[in-house]
């Protein structure tokens, strides 16, 4: 009787495991009153990229897209004077842990470039491609060393390391 | 540029998208063709090797990965049915996490902060793109830096 018993028990978990999966559910709690205070409802925000407590986004509004840094600390966002140039269309966009590096892709004049931006300095160091590609999307380091870089080149998607 | 170091990425085979690098710098995820469906691979960044994701074969297309500081926590679009999810792996107890998502919007872009407190989504919803936060601290051990450790505790909600 125990046997059975057993044998019920493992069927059982095997069922509930091929049907449920291992996944376990979490409720995370949305940060309502953050969410309220960095976002406008007239406005369009895509490719998050989070530091710890610093978040940047590309922000639309009235027809134009921005890179918008914003610190999470103190619920504001922080200027970036020269990197959202008017005739610059950012693509993608990384940050690092402590928010004072920025990697950006962005398309201006017909070309599409690869920038770091250091805040604390005010620099921005345009990275060349070697062999030449475009650039699609960037990822930084926590410590705004390395990049990985999505590279179309020759009809296919490359990655490239860049040790800054 | 002669700051400017490349590092070697020749053993990266063809059809690399979407790639995340850890905080520290050493692991990279990324979107691969595995036998025509999207799939998240990570690797050593240092050696090239793939590391295994065993929790991670089903449920393609994979999108958007996100590791947190030493790559403990992977955060990744999954497709159920005709659901887009959000999972966290937890690599360190091989659990998974189902991030649940209110009132029928779509996931389209995650971003894991590298102390894995806060998970930022770009959402669809009601044809607008927004951006939320999560907090994960009640959730999740923070993955901090070698040498710091946190007193929070893992909180289970199963």
């Amino acid at each position: 009787m125990d046997f059975i018993l057993f044998r019920y028990t493992i069927n059982l978990l095997w069922i509930f495991l091929l049907l449920g999966g291992c996944a376990t559910n979490i409720n995370v709690r949305p940060l309502y009153q953050l969410n309220d205070i960095i976002s406008q409802s007239s406005s369009s925000y895509r490719e998050p990229s989070l530091g710890n407590e610093w978040l940047v986004r590309l922000t639309r509004n009235n027809g134009r897209e921005k890179v918008q840094l914003v610190d999470l600390r103190s619920k504001r966002v922080v200027p970036l004077p020269g990197i959202n140039r008017f005739d610059a269309q950012p693509i993608s966009v990384s940050v690092n842990a402590n928010g004072t590096i920025l990697a950006v892709i962005h398309q201006r004049d017909d070309k599409t470039e690869l920038i770091v931006y250091r805040r604390n300095i005010g620099s921005i160091q345009r990275i060349l491609l070697e062999p030449r590609g475009i650039p699609r999307r960037v990822s930084i380091d926590g410590a705004g060393r390395v990049l990985a870089v999505q590279v179309s080149r020759d009809g296919k998607w490359d990655l490239d390391l860049i040790r800054l | 540029m002669s700051d400017v170091q490349r590092l070697p990425s020749g053993y990266l085979s063809n059809s690399q998208e979407e790639p995340a690098l850890s905080g520290n710098g050493e692991k990279l995820a990324l979107i691969v063709d595995k036998n025509g469906r999207a799939s998240v691979q990570l690797r050593d960044v240092s050696s090239g090797r793939v590391i295994p994701l065993n929790n991670l074969s089903r449920h393609q297309p994979h999108s958007s990965p996100s590791l947190s500081w030493n790559g403990r926590y992977l955060a990744l679009i999954v497709q159920r049915g005709n659901k887009r999810e959000v999972i966290i792996d937890d690599r360190q107890t091989g659990k998974i996490f189902q991030v649940r998502i209110s009132g029928g919007r779509t996931p389209l872009r995650l971003s894991l902060a590298p102390d894995a407190t806060q998970l930022a989504m770009q959402l669809a919803d009601k044809g607008q793109w927004r951006i939320e936060l999560f907090d994960l601290s009640q959730n999740l051990e923070p993955d901090q830096p070698s040498g710091i450790r946190s007193a929070s505790q893992v909180t289970s909600l199963d």
